[in-house]
């Protein structure tokens, strides 16, 4: 098998992976990253196209099993009431992501304490926000600083996006009723910034951005990673982390795409392959799973919709998608609700016109096709909007993914099967927040409204399953994400959460990813075999 | 691979049923929706023809949307299909774009960024809230 040798390996180029490997870099180590997709040029995506809507369906389709890319493996979700989401390629996820950024809230690191459910996490919001504002600068974030639901106000390096005709209309409704909202911070320039366009608010951010605008690894850390010498392999995807003799990491086996395979070894190794792959991987190899609980605890954000429909023309078609407006105005817990913890709303434009055909919604058939269809979309095309509700899941060691025995990649290598379940909490707090929703759209003068109560395409993020905690026997990985059965061996991406707030966590993947590499840089020395 | 005459011409059947006009669209007769328009899409998506062609296969006429109903419950992927084809000639026709007032998603000048007026609403919400709880 061919060989190779460096500082550092790492698994996975999205977020967590970029963020880990230019700080190395920077520090002056030796680093490969290994990547099972590729790299995707802006002017491979169609958001300017008109068949925009139409790759959706499959060739930008966030769920692997749809897209069915050699790069992609394929997820068992049908013991799931969600199905998982991700991207394989040189920005990961993010490739496709909307861009809403968003802090954790301060209480979110202390749900034991305050609401006596979960876990704490082993730091606080204060002890984060400096890595915040780290990341915060690198991925362009846009937005208005002083939001009163943080005390520090969540600072944003750059001014707002415009709000447009939906956000006012939302906004209206939201000050008749008192509720807090702000504008929505997305990690959109609203400038030109560093290697970035100024978005030109296309709306196809969740498609991929054709403008060069959204900010996304391949854009803002892959150009310096790789100028300060980083080895960046795509199409490497990873089958097991190496150990010696001495039960330390020694490196990851990889095969390329055509079917060979190789030994990538490191002194260290760190797994960035999401809250799916990086499980995945540590079972596969068998690490690190003293406490029992790699793969356990997964969290993946339930999200229920409301749409308001209006009788004017709010051109909800233009972007960003991406977040217009956001609102924590239920995001804390009140017992007297009937469930504990909560949400956050983001406004979000309706569309294109395919969003309104029959298919999307259920029902028979044909329903929706005929005149019905005409009237409909001459009734909400453009004229509706909605109000997403990211809804806090609480870690459940019986949410899991394990290894199929029946399904596996292009590779051979097991698909994750996926168990889910949605709780009883959960059901509730989607309850009373669509509830609220749709009275804040009548407030806003919407003359109908639409409840979804669960999108099962809703698994964007994924949390949770090698958790961080410094007792041994129930956590997988110490504060700084290193394995506690294996000290050369670090887990950085979103699997460590104790806790996935209401939040959309890619904000809180990078800045704990930094915290986690910069320690890791600081006491390198202490890594060496004794 | 492209569609027969034979197929063109099942598939105008259906698409006179699932799009027949009104509330100021055109119909998928106006625009001949079975050949150039549904052309433009089986280019960019040609996995849809397979699915698609077994729905065409079906015997018996299609008069209502019930009896696509029926047809469709015997082959629902192959519907579905057929379903997204017509759909996206459609709304990607650009008389239909222009009927409904939908540019496409056009590029547009976000640095405008916050109006005077959001900048009332949102005093608003200044002066109203503390929402934060302390963490210890
Ligand atoms: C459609 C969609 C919309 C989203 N919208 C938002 C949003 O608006 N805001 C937000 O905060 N978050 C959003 N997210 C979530 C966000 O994309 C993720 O939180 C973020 O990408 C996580 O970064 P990561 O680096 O940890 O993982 P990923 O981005 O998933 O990257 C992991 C990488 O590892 C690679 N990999 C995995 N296994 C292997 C292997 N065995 N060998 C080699 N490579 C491997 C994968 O190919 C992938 O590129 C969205 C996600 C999706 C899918
Ligand atoms: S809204 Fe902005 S970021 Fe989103 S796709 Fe359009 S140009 Fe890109």
């Amino acid at each position: 098998m061919a060989g190779t040798y460096s500082d550092v390996v790492i698994v996975g180029a999205g977020p967590s992976g970029a963020v880990a490997a230019l700080e190395l870099a920077r520090a002056g180590m030796s680093v490969t990253v290994l990547e099972q997709g590729g790299w995707v040029a802006a002017d491979e995506f169609d958001g300017a196209r008109p068949e925009w809507e139409l790759t959706q369906l499959r060739k930008w389709h966030p769920n692997p099993n749809v897209r069915g890319r050699p790069e992609d493996y394929p997820i068992d979700a049908a013991k799931s009431d969600i199905n998982p989401l991700m991207f394989a390629g040189v920005g990961g996820a993010a490739l496709i992501y909307g861009a809403h950024w968003v802090r954790f809230m301060p209480s979110d690191f202390r749900v034991r304490t305050l609401d006596g459910v979960a876990d704490d996490w082993p730091f606080t919001y204060e002890d984060l926000a400096p890595f915040y504002e780290y990341v915060e600068e690198a991925m362009a974030v846009s937005g208005l600083s002083g939001n009163p639901a943080y005390p520090d106000g969540a600072p944003c390096p750059l001014p707002p996006l415009p709000m447009g005709r939906v956000g006012r209309k939302a906004a209206h409704g939201m000050n008749k009723l008192g509720w807090h909202w702000w504008p929505g911070s997305n990690a959109i320039p609203s400038r030109a910034w560093r290697g970035l366009q100024p978005c030109v608010l296309r709306g196809t951010c969740g498609t991929g951005c054709s403008d060069g605008a959204k900010a996304t690894p391949d854009r803002t850390h892959w150009p310096e990673a790789l100028k300060l010498g980083v080895r960046l392999v795509t199409g490497a995807r990873v089958g097991e982390v190496t150990t010696d003799a001495q039960g330390r990491a020694s490196g990851a086996v990889w095969t390329d795409r055509g079917g060979v395979r190789h030994h990538a070894r490191g002194d260290v190794v760190i797994l960035c392959a999401n809250g799916i792959g990086t499980p995945r991987l540590l079972l596969m190899s068998g690490l690190g799973n003293r406490s029992g609980l790699v793969g356990r605890r997964l969290m993946m954000h339930p999200y229920a919709g409301v749409m308001g429909i209006f009788d004017e023309d709010l051109e909800s078609w233009v972007g960003p998608a991406g977040q217009i407006l956001v609102s924590m105005q239920f995001y804390e817990t009140d017992v007297s609700r009937g469930f504990v913890r909560g949400a956050k709303w983001n406004c979000m434009p309706a569309g294109g016109p395919q969003s309104f055909r029959a298919g999307y919604t259920g029902g028979t058939l044909t329903e929706g096709w005929g005149a019905a269809l005409h009237e409909s979309v001459r009734r909400k095309f453009g004229r509706s909007f909605e109000w997403g509700i990211i809804g806090e899941d609480l870690p459940d060691s019986e949410n899991r993914i394990v290894l199929s025995s029946s399904l596996s990649d292009s590779d051979g290598l097991p698909a994750p099967e996926i168990h889910y379940r949605m709780s009883d909490n959960t059901h509730r707090m989607l309850a009373f927040h669509t509830a609220r929703a749709v009275e804040a759209m009548e407030a806003a003068g919407a003359i109908a409204t639409e409840v979804t109560p669960l999108i099962r395409d809703c698994g964007w993020h994924l949390m949770g399953t090698a958790v961080m905690g410094t007792d041994r026997e129930r956590s997988v990985v110490d504060p700084f994400g290193q394995v506690h059965d294996v000290p050369n061996l670090f887990v950085m991406d979103g699997a460590t959460f104790p806790t996935s707030s209401g939040m959309n966590p890619t904000a809180t993947i990078m800045a704990v990813a930094a915290r986690s590499v910069l320690h890791l840089i600081e006491t390198r020395s202490d890594l060496s075999p004794a | 691979m492209t569609l027969t005459q034979t197929e063109r011409a099942r598939l105008s059947e259906f698409a006179r049923i699932m799009l027949p006009g009104g509330s100021g669209m055109a119909g998928a007769d106006d625009l001949r929706l079975w050949n150039d328009p549904v052309d433009r899409v089986l280019a960019v998506e040609p996995a849809l023809i397979e699915p698609m062609r077994r729905i065409l296969a079906t015997l018996g006429c299609v008069e209502t949307l019930n009896d696509i109903e029926t047809v469709a419950r015997t082959d629902p992927e192959g519907f579905k299909a057929l379903a997204t084809v017509l759909a996206n000639a459609y709304f990607m026709h650009e008389k239909v774009r222009a009927e409904i007032g939908y540019p496409g998603q056009e590029a547009r000048d976000s640095s405008l960024g916050l109006s005077e007026a959001d900048i009332a609403l949102i005093d608003k919400v200044r002066s109203a809230f503390v929402t934060w709880r302390r963490s210890c």
